[in-house]
């Protein structure tokens, strides 16, 4: 949990000012040094990271009406904003979690 | 084992972001375009919010206000005129950047660098047409004039002031798409800007195709079939306007000039569309190209004083091709349309006049065959001796791929658009020969509009219009002083008759331009009788004007149609303005449809024609959208005149063109045993029934094929057109707005066609009580996440106007305005 909580603030954080793949040397860092094991790692990347991108996308969408999404969605062919919102969550999550499972192999590597 | 699992996850891990990171093909960058914090998203703006800002601008050199009103609309207080077009700059760049970057790239055969090798072929004609040439010709001239210097510096510095306060994530979201970043503005990029706009209303190079008709059929037959006078005219300058003064004289016809140039024939380059989904400024469309204005006087308003109409017709586009805007500096208040890109209002009103543009669509863009020395091409025939030809090296850069070079003649008349042996974009310019173009010529269009945002009275609207180059205008002008008036302007060649009819010869100085008529001997009119003026892209003046300005206008039909109903009508209010631009009868019908059907043997059609004949007999030949009668006309139409005119189909290696849509008419009503009738393919010999009813025939089955059996739903006139406003990526479908339910058409005032459009809607009543009406088909922001994106449009498609917010003084309270922005230095 303490996992999850760290790489969503700092991502939200660090997104601010920096581009969107910082969230992918933080959940790797935090593994590196708070990693338990590879499902607990990937996990928590995914949740932190999907959570995040879900809602500060939602709160978005929800101000503009859905209007942009809308019409990303069907260049995107996903039909619907709501498709598209999950698209996008599962996108940072997925690097999220890779990143995160990849800090936890290397604390595993040199550990010994 | 351990290490290998973690280098492995490694690189997946890396790949991955690698890949949401990169634009593959079309595919954008998906992580960059769908991260909430950067991605597209961050363009998804909360909607209809205005907020109040301040901040400071380096370069400003006082305090600016830009107060918006519900309509997201700037209003502009500034208290020296730099700061004015600073303003402009940096707010139309907020609204319109990535839009003014697009259009300027276009127009300097940039495409390539964003889109890669599939604008090649559009680049390399926009550079061969010489556009980057003339735009830095152009600008040489605005930035020796102190005026126009000034406008141009200070309009760029706001651009590039809003441009550099800009990290990725703030960029328009088409740069996300397409990945890449915005660059710095510079002045050349305005005067390109007004190149471009030359190119969308003064090309017309059918040159090819006439020289080809006249080698086919020889002078007689194009006297007959291409005149230069229309059967069917109503002129912009009322027939009767006296021309008070004494013309040049007109350089001699060269003998010979009917003699086609031979070369040019067979060297026309084969049709080669090009395999481009971004190709802009179709020249076919070019003609339907048109635009209404009018002004009546006091006489004829209900409120004493004059009120002027315009409604300019382009390609329709989002973002708009417009953003509406006003600007208050020390020496004017005016509000209007303006350009994005350029400085100043370019169709619009002040305290004391109003002026709006149509296009004239004179011929200012000549063809010549060049006759070279030799192979090397390094010197061409000129008077019995040799002239050296100028060398041009454009370099097109190409996304991915490595640039290309291309080289490019000059000789005195222009430069060489394609040389033997190369394809031509369009599959009609003329292969081997050099372009004369009006847009060549040193200008300085930015001046005009200066004045003009700040002229009182007539005689300061004429001294802005002799600033004037190209590409021509019929500017209407209507003042509190109740004058109005219209002036075909721009500069024009003195032309001998049919001068550039054909494709001419250029090793001969008797086929150049040789001189300009000058500005005070442009057709004009002020005050006249009838109590209006009116311009529909057709002749300016009737055979008395004394000097040739083309052979070729757009049909009558507009011109004729708004004259008929402004004769008509007395006591005229803005409202009444508003119906008559969208009005919707169709005057080709009037001419030709009853003749057109009495031709039709009812006895040869099967029940679903007979069916059809009986709907578009009984029309009201209005072009409304739920009727079906304009879309068995339209269809109709185009079947019967290919049909009759089958002798001048062009081939692959041989264009052609048809004669005119006035001709045809002339030969329905009044030649109904022309010998073009009959068609050579088949033995029997075809009449006029024959024709009609052939036509028809085929017209109903095409329709019943494509549409299902005659129905008031698929068949209605507005869902047949399908009227698209396209994203100007013309790819990104879902930033279009498609099939808008709208009546009008070619050849109707309302002259919304499938692509075309009224582009700008503007009613002005002057005045004590001034008061102003207007909307586009779009909307103030660029950003196709906004509600301002295209908020318009059902307005527009419904005929309605939206009344302008005009603010006096920058302390008036106005409940429309929403927000301010304070600029600080």
């Amino acid at each position: 949990m303490i996992l999850f909580v760290l790489i969503l603030i700092a991502s939200l954080l660090l997104q601010l000012f920096l581009p969107w793949w910082i969230i992918a040397p933080v959940a790797f860092a935090f593994t590196l040094w708070k990693g338990n094991s590879a499902r607990q790692s990937f996990l928590a990347g995914f949740a932190a990271i999907f959570i995040l991108w879900l809602g500060v996308a939602f709160i978005t969408d929800i101000q503009n009406d859905s209007i942009l999404s809308a019409k990303i969605a069907e260049m995107l062919f996903v039909k619907y904003s709501a498709i598209l919102l999950i698209v996008t969550a599962l996108i940072g999550g997925l690097v999220g979690g890779l990143s995160a499972w990849t800090g936890y192999l290397w604390k595993k590597a040199s550990t010994k | 084992m351990k290490w290998i699992k973690a280098i492995l996850s490694s690189v997946l891990t890396i790949g991955l972001i690698f890949f949401f990171n990169t634009k593959l093909g079309i595919l954008p960058p998906l992580g960059k375009l769908l991260n909430p914090f950067h991605g597209f998203w961050a363009n998804a703006e909360p909607t209809k919010t205005e907020s109040e800002k301040s901040f400071s601008l380096t370069g400003l050199q006082d305090k600016v206000t830009i107060q918006f009103d519900d309509n997201h609309v700037p209003h502009i207080f500034a208290n020296n005129t730099y700061d004015l077009f600073y303003a402009q700059g940096y707010v139309t760049a907020y609204d319109r950047l990535w839009q003014m970057e697009l259009q300027t790239h276009a127009a300097a055969g940039r495409l390539s660098e964003i889109i890669g090798d599939r604008t090649l072929e559009l680049d390399r004609n926009t550079r061969r047409r010489g556009m980057v040439v003339a735009a830095k010709t152009t600008l040489t001239q605005m930035m020796s004039d102190s005026v126009s210097k000034q406008i141009l510096e200070a309009y760029s510095a706001g651009v590039n002031a809003y441009i550099s306060s800009l990290s990725p994530k703030d960029y328009p979201i088409e740069y996300k798409i397409l990945d890449y970043s915005p660059e710095p503005w510079e002045p050349l990029k305005s005067a390109l800007l007004l190149k471009q706009m030359a190119t969308t209303l003064a090309t017309g190079d059918d040159d090819g195709q006439m020289t080809n008709v006249l080698a086919h059929y020889g002078y007689d037959v194009v006297k007959d079939l291409f005149p230069d006078y229309p059967f069917h005219e109503n002129p912009v300058i009322p027939v009767g306007t006296k021309w008070n003064f004494e013309p040049l004289p007109t350089p001699p016809q060269p003998k010979d000039f009917i003699k086609p140039i031979s070369n040019a024939i067979t060297s026309l380059s084969k049709f080669s569309r090009a395999n481009s989904s971004l190709v802009y400024n179709d020249p076919q469309a070019e003609k339907e190209v048109g635009s209404n204005n009018w002004a009546i006087n006091g006489q004829k308003s209900a409120t004493g004083y004059p009120i002027l109409s315009n409604d300019p017709h382009l390609e329709l586009s989002l973002p708009s091709i417009w953003y509406q805007i006003q600007l208050v500096g020390p020496d004017v208040n005016v509000c209007g349309a303006s350009l994005p890109g350029a400085p100043n209002v370019i169709s619009g009103f002040n305290e004391k006049v109003a002026w709006g543009v149509t296009n004239v669509g004179s011929d200012v863009m000549d063809w010549y065959k060049i006759t070279f020395k030799d192979q090397t091409h390094k010197e061409y025939l000129y008077d019995g001796i040799y002239k050296p030809v100028k060398q041009v090296i454009e370099v097109i850069k190409v996304r991915g791929k490595p640039d290309v070079i291309d080289t490019v003649l000059y000789t005195h008349h222009g430069p060489i658009v394609y040389n033997e042996g190369m394809q031509s974009l369009n599959g009609r310019t003329p292969i081997g020969c050099a372009m004369r173009w009006i847009a060549h010529e040193p200008s300085n269009e930015l001046v005009t509009f200066y004045y003009l945002n700040r002229a009182k009275n007539y005689s300061d609207y004429v001294k802005a219009l002799s600033y004037y180059i190209s590409p021509a205008q019929n500017f209407v002008f209507a003042s509190a002083e109740n004058d109005i008036a219209l002036w075909p302007n721009g500069k024009f060649p003195i032309k001998w008759k049919e001068q550039g009819k054909f494709i001419l010869d250029g090793s001969n100085s008797a086929y150049d331009w040789q001189g300009w008529i000058p500005h005070a001997q442009n057709p004009h009119v002020l005050n006249p009788p009838r109590g209006f003026v009116s311009s529909a892209n057709q002749f300016s003046a009737d055979t008395t004007y004394p000097y040739y300005l083309g052979w070729e206008f757009s049909n009558y039909s507009r011109g004729e149609r708004i004259n008929q109903r402004l004769t008509s009508m007395q006591q005229i209010t803005p409202d009444s303005l508003r119906m008559l631009q969208n009005d919707n009868y169709n005057i080709h019908a009037r001419d030709v449809l009853p003749q057109l059907l009495s031709y039709v043997s009812q006895n040869q059609l099967n029940k679903e024609q007979l069916k059809a004949y009986q709907t578009v007999a009984g029309w009201n030949k209005q072009n409304n959208p739920a009727e079906i009668g304009p879309t068995i006309f339209y269809v109709w139409w185009q079947y019967f005149s290919l049909k009759l005119w089958d002798e001048f189909r062009s081939t692959e290696d041989k264009p052609m063109r048809m004669p005119n849509q006035d001709r045809t008419v002339k030969l329905v009503t009044t030649e109904p045993t022309s010998p073009w009738i009959d068609n050579k393919e088949t033995e029997q010999k075809e009449t006029l029934a024959d024709i009609a009813t052939q036509s028809f025939r085929a017209t109903i089955d095409t329709l019943t094929t494509k549409k299902g059996e005659l129905n008031p739903e698929s068949w209605a006139w507005a869902k047949y057109k399908s009227t698209t406003i396209l994203h100007l990526s013309r790819s990104i479908l879902p930033f279009s707005r498609k099939d808008i339910w709208i009546g009008g058409g070619r050849g109707i005032v309302n002259a919304t066609s499938e692509r075309n459009g009224p582009s700008w809607r503007m009613v002005v009543a002057l005045g004590p009580n001034l008061k102003a009406y207007a909307l586009y088909p779009g909307g103030q922001s660029g950003n196709p996440g906004s509600y301002y994106y295209d908020n318009m449009i059902d307005k527009w498609s419904k005929g309605e106007l939206l009344d302008v917010v005009f603010l006096h003084k920058q302390t008036e309270k106005n409940e429309r305005i929403k927000a301010t922005w304070t600029l600080t230095h």
